[in-house]
């Protein structure tokens, strides 16, 4: 561990350009002049370019066009709490309902066994009518191709799994190969980085052992 | 960007925007070197470092109607390229620079003036890879690609006091980090 300590005020001062390096102490400049050789050297253009990938990878893209309001889309899909007093019949037909559709999870996902440091994330989205529905995000450098959701009842419900490291990922939906949105059910979202106000979902995964663990400390 | 006779940065985004996608190769001539160099300082690796810039340019050109200001489409891209770097930094974790990569240690008799441009290259690499992400990212953007405060807080979306604390942090290590190694 190196030892650091502050570097006086002055010095600071003249590496921000606000005051002339030839008024410092001997010592101070000498410092000055191995930051700011630091820096020069690390100047150095690269000699590579990836123009040429560029340029063929978006050979056949277009530019996307700016989602209408998306903000106020999400606002209207974020899912809030609602309380619903159900009648017993509603409520047994319910329940009847939501078990099916876990049975139909439970049987279709064939996930992979996950690692000690990896956990299962489950995908779940209403895209009704369309054709296809995929997952890219931080885990998959944001490449298509990868994970593909189902729709095997042709219900607009499209669904998948994948085994992930462990830790938070930002993903997005891409549906019917061009358009991507956002998870509505996400619950967490973080600024896309491309500074119009756009974000990306966020998903925490954590360990498979981890959520074995708080099983048997349930038990 | 306007360079001598050289179309506008908003014009060539209006242009691609237009249909024009052959238009986006005078984007990656004008920003490619930089955005190379800043990825460079942030993974400690060329080739990821490029990895990074080719799909952070892949991002921006399919997104680019989402760029609000591209008077400061710099900034925009240099955004970009920090947040694909931070995502992989994220995933690798743990330090995996190898030990080829590693430049050799220098000899303690040798003097700063004295080192090769090579070594000393490598040298201060070394130092600035051993300094927290946040940091190096400061550092670089500021005496590196010599931005303003206001231009990396465009890029970071980190407030200003808090990137010249990130930069007088990251100079204090560097420098004790290059006391250390010379």
């Amino acid at each position: 561990m190196m030892a650091m300590s502050p570097i006086d005020p002055g010095l600071q001062e003249a590496l921000d350009g606000v005051r002339d390096p030839g008024t410092l102490p001997m010592d101070l400049r000498e410092a000055y002049a191995r930051l700011m050789g630091a820096a020069n050297l690390l100047q150095t253009l690269p000699a590579v370019s990836v123009a040429a990938r560029v340029m063929a990878d978006i050979h056949d893209l277009k530019p996307e066009r700016i989602r209408p309001g998306p903000r106020l889309m999400r606002w209207l899909a974020r899912p809030r709490a609602v309380t619903l007093r159900l009648r017993p019949a509603w409520t047994l037909a319910l329940a009847a309902g939501l078990a099916a559709i876990l049975l139909i999870s439970t049987q279709s996902t064939r996930s992979p066994i996950p690692g000690p440091h990896q956990g299962v994330a489950q995908f779940v989205g209403r895209f009704p009518g369309a054709r296809s529905v995929e997952v890219v995000g931080s885990f998959n450098d944001w490449s298509r191709g990868s994970l593909h959701l189902r729709d095997e009842n042709h219900d607009g419900i499209w669904h998948g799994a994948a085994v992930l490291p462990a830790g938070p990922h930002e993903y997005m939906f891409v549906v019917d190969g061009e358009r991507w949105v956002p998870d509505p059910l996400a619950g967490r979202y973080v600024d896309d980085g491309f500074g119009a106000g756009g974000e990306n979902s966020l998903l925490i995964v954590r360990p498979a052992q981890a959520s074995l663990d708080d099983d048997a400390t349930l038990r | 960007m306007v360079n001598d006779g050289a179309p506008s940065d908003v014009e060539v985004v209006a242009r691609v925007l237009g249909g024009d996608g052959e238009a986006f190769g005078i984007l990656i001539r004008r920003y490619e070197p930089g955005l190379l160099r800043f990825a460079t300082r942030m993974l400690g690796n060329p080739d990821a470092a490029a990895d990074a810039v080719a799909e952070s340019l892949v991002r921006a050109y399919r997104h680019l109607a989402q760029c609000r200001d591209p008077a400061r489409l710099r900034s925009w891209l240099y955004r970009i390229t920090g947040n694909r770097c931070r995502s992989h930094l994220a995933r690798r974790r743990t330090n995996d620079i190898s030990l080829s990569e590693a430049p050799p240690l220098a000899d303690a008799s040798d003097s700063w003036a004295a080192l090769e441009r090579g070594e000393q290259v490598a040298l201060v690499e070394r130092a600035l890879n051993a300094l927290p992400a946040e940091k190096r990212e400061a550092f670089v953007l500021k005496h590196v690609e010599g931005m303003s405060y206001e231009e990396m807080a465009a890029v970071t979306g980190a407030r200003i006091p808090t990137l010249k604390m990130r930069v007088h942090r990251a100079r204090e290590a560097l420098l004790a980090a290059l006391e250390e190694l010379v």
